[in-house]
């Protein structure tokens, strides 16, 4: 597996929402449907946080019930450190092809930035948002949301 | 103790019996089978719902399933048509129901309780469209049902009641019998769970009795859209019915049935203690 050449982590928070607010968005987002997933509620992800990642894609799994893509992500901060894999997590598979993926979009190796709202416990995952694979190109239909 | 002669006369009758079995067999069907002919003439007055189709609220969803500015409204406006009144009982059940889960948000708000099933079951009826596309099977005997996420119903058309009382025991559909009024198909639904979960249009599940009832009268409004007025009835739980107009659209942009809830293939937003737990590697 080759390694990135370069990454960059940008988190940035897309709404100054209060903590107590943000529990209550929780609390709307947990009650209301019209925020599910297809096949599960999204409100593990932060969607008051947008975080863009670049890196380098380890694995694209075009799985039910949900595709996944795996990229290695440097420390900006210690370009020197390993860089850390994270899991951004997508539609099924039939609902990519109809925005416009297909199985080998992405392959192990290809640079890529992605664009996710972050899992909220901190671990290393993400509810996509819009992805640009190696040639510059977004793939899929991206989020109005993404910025 | 048969004697000679009845046994003669029996024997006698035996080929008569064979040509009465098979003359009424001709003129009153076994099981409601109806000759070829008659059964061509009845699919001739069917609508035709072939092609597949989705809930409007999903057209030009985006990655990370965000839905459209026309989809968000009308997701607004569903869940405003679908927003139960319950009676004093049910609505204290529903208050209950509601403190839980905001107690449990509020005590692990990283890891969200689950408020309905995921779909790695099919969606139970009504939320049965939502999310996923689906096509019709139209027969003269059996409306069905078919979606990407796994439900199927079997809308049974052929004169049937449903089964009786004591036959009866709730399940993911529920038993759905139909008639066609024009081209419109009259459905009611009975046995459903004793919950009432609309999907993506009304968030988790709400409680009911084993009185809820369904009645559906669904049509194609025109060559693009397939109409369902909808109604919920439950005399214990529902201080006055529920009533929404449900639409879907015709699918433009894929032909294929290919099926989305294979949750062994890769499941890794897994149920723990009653919450999700994603596994991000």
């Amino acid at each position: 597996m080759r390694k990135p050449q370069k990454a960059e982590l940008a988190p940035f928070l897309r709404f100054g929402i209060r903590s107590t607010f943000r529990i209550s968005l929780v609390m709307i987002l947990a009650l209301m449907g019209t925020c599910a997933f297809a096949h599960h509620s999204r409100s593990m992800f932060d969607q008051s946080k947008q975080i863009t990642l670049i890196g380098t894609v380890k694995e694209f799994q075009w799985t039910n019930p949900h595709c996944w893509i795996q990229v290695f992500v440097p420390d900006a901060d210690n370009p020197s450190a390993e860089p850390v894999e994270w899991g951004i997590e997508l539609g099924a598979p039939v609902e990519l092809m109809r925005k416009g993926w297909k199985p080998k979009s992405l392959n192990p190796g290809d640079k890529v930035s992605i664009i996710i709202n972050p899992l909220r416990d901190g671990q290393h995952g993400g509810l996509v948002l819009s992805v640009t694979g190696p040639d510059g190109k977004i793939i899929g239909r991206p989020a109005e949301t993404a910025k | 103790m048969m004697t000679n002669g009845i046994r003669r006369t029996a024997v006698r009758c035996v080929p008569w019996a064979i040509a009465a079995g098979l003359i009424a067999g001709a003129l009153f069907p076994v099981g409601g089978q109806t000759s070829s002919k008659d059964r061509i003439k009845a699919f001739a007055k069917l609508p035709d719902w072939t092609g597949m189709w989705e809930l409007d609220a999903f057209v030009g969803q985006a990655d990370g399933q965000q839905f459209s500015a026309e989809g968000q409204r009308r997701l607004k406006e569903y869940a405003a048509a679908l927003r139960p009144s319950f009676t004093p009982e049910y609505q204290a059940k529903y208050d209950e129901i509601r403190k839980k889960i905001e107690a449990a948000v509020a005590a692990d708000p990283d890891h969200p309780p689950v408020t309905h099933d995921p779909l790695c079951d099919p969606p139970p009826f009504p939320a049965t469209s939502t999310p996923g596309m689906y096509q019709w099977r139209v027969t003269p005997e059996e409306a069905t049902f078919i979606s990407t996420v796994g439900a199927v119903r079997h809308i049974y058309t052929d004169g049937r009641s449903h089964p009786p009382q004591d036959e009866l025991w709730p399940t993911l559909m529920g038993d759905s019998i139909g008639h066609w009024e024009g081209d419109t198909l009259v459905v009611d639904t009975v046995s459903t769970r004793k919950r009432l979960y609309m999907g993506e249009l009304s968030g988790f599940f709400v409680p009911t009795s084993d009185q809820l009832h369904f009645t559906e009268r669904i049509r194609m409004a025109n060559h693009s859209q397939i109409q369902i007025d909808y109604t919920a009835e439950d005399p214990i739980a529902l201080a006055k019915p529920i009533h929404a107009t449900i639409v879907h659209v015709r699918v433009t942009d894929f032909s294929r049935m290919v099926e989305e809830t294979d949750c062994e293939q890769n499941e890794r937003d897994p149920v723990v203690n009653g919450r999700f737990k994603t596994v991000v590697k």
